[in-house]
């Protein structure tokens, strides 16, 4: 993840970008972000956060992480996404009930009572999920007192303005500045 | 000048140590037993150090100092959000754990944001019981100086602790230690770690001022000879919260009802006068369930019998 920084205070610059690096790393997206910018100027104070997906955030179904093989009654998964195991593990959970669930090594799972159809198309992790984590992130790495907050989601691009006290227009019109010039950069990297 | 140590090792003829500590005219100030490991923290006259030591080694235990024992810290944070805690401040309020101080950590009700942060009247009150506070602030200088108004009413010895080194700030702090901002991890490098040792020499040289202070014009009753005195009293003995008794530089915190307790209080007997007369009985502004005692020097006490 490319973390860019606009910032004059240059400890708080740099502290920044290493704390926000590291809560994104603790939400376990930085796979996700492709380029990252924060513009930090605590003097006004206004903080920009606007980061660049790989993708526009969309549904993860069951098909995309693991393979399936039905052998009678029982489904044999393999998962192939160790990012989504968890995932898989907690939706087989709570569609077919633990004691149905047969966990034989890491990746591989027994489904007693399941279909493949049925299993193939679950849905694992709805992209809404993901940018409300994202969002989630940044309002952790934006300083706790930076509480008046405006959000823009545009395709795989998600910003945020956070300011003290009132949004002026001055002041989301520069967030728009950077969300737009985002979307610019954005369009020139192809999906993954 | 009395010392602070402690021992750390096996019961196996730990007789021999309470006895030195007793000839030398020391005092032991807190003991725990686990199994058949003992760790027991001790005030000693300086020059005895040796005596305490070669015991020690007789014995097969580890002796080392512990500059801050014997007294008890506030790690102030801006808030107790996710954002303030718990890192660094709990690094922080161990390190002063490691030193042998006891160390509380607190969140401001509104210590965030740089135009809207403000303390309260309350959260000076309690802050002031301790023997310091160590404030840890953000990294961006602007906001760090901004904050200067939360530490100027507060009486106690400040340590600040912050990301940029700010401007301004000598007259509302004994100390302020920069490289510490805001983080979102364990502070586990050699870097941080040294950082760490950094912020418990400030609070020990801080405490050391007010130690030789102290020296000066010395209190009526060491808090540890007092606690010697009220460890007998058998609702604190018999108090089941974690360090029933907790040493101040002058004073003491015990944790049981300064209400309830009030006759005992005033009326306990030390050198010949009563506790009220020789020390301020207050309950605690943090919690009614605890009083704190603040022994007055023998200035004081001179300056009040002549007024008498």
């Amino acid at each position: 993840m490319q973390i860019d920084v606009v910032c004059d205070d240059m400890y708080g610059g740099e502290a920044y970008a290493k704390l926000f690096e590291n809560i994104i790393g603790d939400i376990g997206k930085s796979f996700m972000i492709v380029k990252a910018k924060l513009v930090l100027k605590p003097e006004v104070p206004l903080f920009i956060f606007s980061v660049i997906l790989k993708n526009a955030p969309g549904c993860k179904v069951m098909s995309e992480a693991a393979s399936f093989r039905q052998e009678g009654d029982e489904l044999y998964v393999s998962i192939s996404n160790e990012r989504y195991a968890p995932d898989v593990l907690s939706n087989l959970w709570k569609t077919y009930g633990r004691p149905n669930v047969d966990q034989n090594t890491r990746f591989d799972l027994v489904v007693r009572g399941a279909k493949q159809e049925d299993v193939e198309n679950m849905v694992i992790s709805s992209g809404e999920e993901a940018v409300e984590e994202i969002l989630g992130a940044f309002w952790r790495a934006l300083p706790e007192g930076i509480r008046v907050r405006d959000a823009m989601i545009d395709g795989k691009v998600i910003t945020v303005i956070a300011t003290e006290e009132i949004m002026v227009k001055e002041l989301k019109d520069e967030g728009v500045l950077v969300h737009e010039g985002m979307i610019k950069e954005g369009e020139a990297i192809p999906d993954v | 000048m009395f010392e602070v140590m402690m021992y750390d090792g096996g019961v196996y003829r730990s007789a021999e140590l309470f006895e030195a500590i007793e000839d030398v005219g020391g005092t032991v100030l807190h003991m725990n037993r686990s199994a058949q490991m003992l760790m027991v923290t001790m005030s000693i006259p300086e020059e005895d150090r040796g005596v305490i030591e070669s015991i020690s080694k007789e014995i097969g235990g580890d002796i080392r100092s512990v500059p801050l024992a014997g007294t008890e810290i506030a790690v102030v944070g801006c808030t107790l959000g996710r954002h303030h805690m718990p890192h660094p401040v709990c690094d922080i309020a161990e390190i002063m754990r490691q030193g042998g101080a006891i160390s509380v950590v607190m969140g401001l009700a509104r210590g965030r944001g740089k135009k809207t942060s403000q303390i309260s009247k309350r959260e000076i009150e309690i802050i002031d019981e301790y023997d310091a506070a160590v404030f840890m602030f953000g990294n961006f200088k602007d906001c760090v100086e901004e904050k200067k108004e939360l530490l100027e009413d507060i009486h106690v010895p400040v340590i600040l602790v912050c990301g940029p080194q700010p401007d301004g700030m000598e007259d509302c702090c004994e100390a302020v230690i920069s490289g510490v901002g805001r983080k979102a991890e364990r502070m586990k490098s050699s870097d941080e770690r040294a950082k760490l040792a950094e912020i418990s020499d400030a609070v020990n040289e801080v405490l050391m001022r007010k130690k030789k202070q102290l020296e000066e014009d010395p209190l009526f009753i060491h808090p540890a000879e007092l606690k010697l005195l009220l460890e007998n009293y058998e609702p604190i003995d018999m108090c089941l919260r974690p360090a029933p008794i907790v040493l101040h530089l002058d004073g003491l915190r015990v944790k049981i009802p300064y209400r309830e307790h009030k006759d005992y209080f005033d009326n306990l007997i030390v050198y010949g006068r009563k506790l009220s007369e020789v020390a301020d009985i207050v309950e605690s502004k943090l919690e009614d369930s605890s009083t704190l005692i603040k022994i007055r020097t023998m200035s004081q006490i001179e300056d009040m019998d002549r007024g008498a």
